[in-house]
């Protein structure tokens, strides 16, 4: 397939994703403002601390200024798939294309700031009906593999993102208290992550620091879980990988630095984890995902002119001499 | 023709004004292939026909079939408004039409091989030289190349009308990348969809097949490969008509496109793709000549790809439209077109003209400034609507504008009498109302002539207006060819 419309699709499907972690987001930091009331436990989920909570909301949801915001990565998604409509399902585009058409009226923005969470709940569920339909209607190809690259780089690095912000409270030992406020704060990282009943589901314990981080970052079984993205990521590439031809023996640059972060989480265990500092281990995955991220972007999707390009062109021009003198 | 009286209930006060109407020959009487129609809207409450129109209008939406208006990027996304009361062509007169689209094509390709190779009609008093080599469109780089199969202009979308008295005119030809074909398709899915009852007593003839005809058309000239890669290349998001560029490539199941995504390398054409090169062998391209190639037209343009004009002339990879078609659509080489047809074919061409002065003629110069408020004047390079004076319905302003162009540039200009375009009955808020409306059909060309049966019936929705055209608040309606 086309180098830009593979670009793009691991775009559309990046944001996608995004979006649906921003969606969670703003329904976390209401359950917070409601249960606990202090901005010190919502802060550190959103990364942004200058604003109020009434103003968190609008500038998760529907701050056209914050590039991450919901509208903005509806809108980004949508804008990237018109130009490539024709490599998805009529189905795909139509559900990015009507989400986005639902916000561009006035009605919407002003529902937004006063349901900011119904609002954000209603987009993540069209946004997951999107990857559904990816997941139904795509055939396992060039096509599905870029943007299942795109949905799992995506989540790793959101949810390696989201502990690393919790990190410093861990190394202050703060939130190492499995009673009170403790609790509150790192099921909201859980929720945040769209985990917490799978937590429950597989521990059946309280909610301890360690155990969170575990799952999160180690878990092999759980798709929310770095680990898990990871492992998915390199596989959607691998398959693409395979499709290439003449590739030979060298995966490339992209799949061996997305490796050696899978490597990581796959390799090793939790007290090492601690042990080495969780924020260093984290910052390195994040690293590591973000070089991957341009490699990909120089292998496969951003395909540098020729070589050969401006030499053809002046052969062919030289051609086009030489005909006309025969005529 | 039966003579009992054909009352159509729902629309008693319908007044066809004196014009030609396609469904009335005469208040309340209904033309015969129409009265099935007629019956079917006497069924009818408005607010039913509004909830149909507004289902209609939210599936344009949903699919994102929209056009971008005055070349914003940033403005607004509009549906092309959709009429639900379809236009219906008997198949006695789709077959003339047929015949004489097809003889038109086929004498334009082949005015086109000859003025681009041995040039015979120049060297007679037929056409005057001059106006066909000093046409905008004329590419004299394209000279003495050889096409696959001698054809020029593989996709065709004519404009015709109705006068007065219901004789079918071509009023243009569009040779270069005429567009229109997606609504053709779309108008009719999105019909069956919200008003399936009213295909239920005809038999229509089905346009679904364009996409798979003219995918066979674009194979039919490729340069000698058995397995020929097509592209379909478009100048973007941009574009008011990439919804057809994307809906094109992906019911041909060929990649869409850009300038970017293609390279010129040792005499072919490649595409970037993520398994590395591959070769392109034919390229339908939407971009104007102009934008193709920067090397050989406009430097500026971002849109072509550099050495696509030198590898086009060797061969190596086709082009459709073929470069320098434009000629063959300029507005005062169309004045010719019967006498190109007689020239080449022999024959006296079925469908006529609309009568037309060509303001480089002095004697016709001197008509049209003398009658311009009776004229519609037209600028020979442009379409869309733009660049035209409709005479009676301007004001002195703008006359004594056209005028002063007209002596300026005689090249530039030609006039056509202002038709009384037919009119077919359109929903208008509560009730049918009768508007001026065109029809565009599609030809496509490769071993042989195909009509796609249909076409854009383009309407005129404010009342009394005769422009048809989307950017200047035209809107469309599904067009019926019955089966034989």
């Amino acid at each position: 397939m086309l180098s830009r419309v593979a670009d793009d699709l691991y775009w559309v499907a990046r944001y996608v994703e995004r979006g649906i972690a921003v969606s969670r987001l703003v329904d976390v930091t209401r359950h917070l403002e409601l249960d606990a009331g202090t901005e010190d436990f919502w802060a550190p989920l959103v990364g942004a601390i200058d604003l109020a909570s009434e103003d968190v909301r609008f500038y998760l949801t529907s701050d056209t200024m914050n590039p991450d915001s919901l509208v903005s990565c509806v809108r980004a998604a949508r804008t990237l798939a018109r130009g490539v409509r024709e490599a998805m399902s009529s189905e795909m585009w139509e559900e990015l294309n009507t989400l986005y058409g639902s916000l561009a009226t006035p009605t919407t923005s002003r529902q937004v700031r006063g349901e900011a969470v119904s609002f954000a709940r209603l987009v993540r569920e069209r946004l997951q009906a999107f990857q559904g339909l990816a997941e139904s209607t795509l055939a396992r190809e060039e096509e599905w593999h870029f943007l299942e690259l795109g949905k799992f780089v995506e989540r790793a690095d959101g949810v390696a993102r989201v502990l690393n912000r919790q990190s410093h409270l861990l190394a202050a030992g703060q939130g190492s208290d499995p009673t009170g406020p403790d609790v509150v704060r790192w099921l909201a990282v859980l929720r945040t992550c769209g985990s917490a009943e799978a937590y429950a589901r597989y521990y059946s314990l309280r909610v301890e620091p360690a155990r969170v981080v575990e799952f999160l970052l180690l878990n092999a079984v759980f798709p929310q879980s770095v680990r898990f993205s990871l492992v998915s990521a390199c596989a959607a590439l691998d398959a693409v990988g395979t499709l290439r031809a003449a590739v030979g023996n060298d995966p490339g640059p992209a799949a061996r630095t997305l490796g050696r972060a899978r490597a990581q989480v796959e390799l090793t265990a939790i007290d090492e984890v601690f042990e080495r500092g969780l924020e260093s281990f984290l910052t390195d995955i994040q690293l590591l995902i973000a070089q991957a991220s341009d490699e990909l972007s120089a292998t496969y999707l951003r395909d540098q002119p020729q070589p050969g390009r401006l030499v053809g062109v002046a052969r062919a021009t030289q051609l086009m001499a030489a005909q006309q003198q025969q005529q | 023709m039966s003579a009992a009286p054909r009352v159509a209930p729902t629309v008693p006060a319908y007044r066809p004004d004196g014009f030609w109407d396609e469904m009335f020959e005469a208040p309340g009487r209904v033309r015969p292939h129409y009265v099935d129609l007629a019956r079917r809207l006497a069924t009818l409450a408005a607010p039913d026909v509004a909830k149909r129109q507004r289902a209609a209008e939210l599936s344009f939406q949903a699919q994102g079939i929209t056009f971008s208006v005055n070349q914003d990027p940033s403005g607004p996304e509009k549906t092309m408004p959709f009429d639900l009361i379809p236009r219906i062509v008997e198949a006695e007169e789709w077959a003339r039409i047929e015949r004489g689209l097809e003889q038109r094509v086929r004498a334009l390709n082949l005015f086109l091989h000859d003025i681009y190779h041995e040039q015979r009609i120049l060297r007679t008093n037929l056409i005057p030289a001059d106006l066909v080599l000093g046409a905008r469109g004329y590419r004299r780089e394209f000279r003495n190349v050889d096409v696959p199969l001698g054809v020029y202009t593989h996709v065709v979308g004519s404009d015709l009308v109705r006068d007065g008295t219901g004789t079918w005119f071509v009023l243009e030809d569009n040779l270069r990348v005429p567009s229109g074909v997606s609504y053709l398709v779309e108008n009719r899915r999105v019909l069956k969809r919200v008003w399936p009852q009213i295909f239920t007593d005809y038999q229509v003839r089905p346009v679904e097949g364009y996409p798979q005809d003219l995918l066979d058309v674009l194979r039919s000239v490729a340069p000698g490969s058995d397995a020929p890669t097509v592209v379909l290349l478009t100048p973007g998001v941009h574009n008011s008509a990439f919804f057809e560029h994307a809906f094109l490539a992906k019911t041909m199941g060929i990649d869409l496109v850009q300038g970017s995504d293609l390279f010129v390398d040792d005499a072919a054409v490649y595409m970037r793709t993520t398994r590395g090169r591959r070769r392109v062998d034919v390229i339908y391209r939407r971009v104007d000549d102009d934008f193709l190639d920067p090397l050989a037209f406009r430097h500026d343009s971002l849109l072509g790809v550099p050495g696509l004009l030198a590898t086009c002339r060797m061969g190596r990879v086709t082009l459709a439209n073929q470069i320098g078609t434009g000629v063959a659509d300029d507005k005062a080489i169309y004045a010719y077109v019967p006498t190109i047809i007689k020239f080449y074919l022999g024959e006296d061409e079925i469908l006529p003209n609309v009568k037309t002065y060509v303001a480089d003629d002095p004697t016709e110069r001197a008509y049209i400034l003398e009658h311009i408020g009776e004229l519609v004047v037209k600028s020979v390079n442009e379409s869309g609507g733009y660049g035209m004076l409709i005479g009676p319905h301007a004001p002195a302003a703008d006359r004594e504008e056209y005028r002063t162009r007209v002596r300026d540039d005689p090249r530039g200009y030609i006039a056509q009498p202002t038709l009384a375009l037919s009119r077919h009955p359109t929903w208008s808020g509560d009730h049918l109302e009768g508007r001026h409306v065109d029809l565009r059909p599609f030809i496509l060309f490769g071993r042989d002539v195909t009509v796609t049966p249909g076409g854009l019936t383009r309407v005129a929705l404010r009342g009394g207006s005769l422009v048809v055209n989307s950017s200047q608040g035209g809107g469309a309606k599904d067009t019926w060819v019955l089966e034989a």
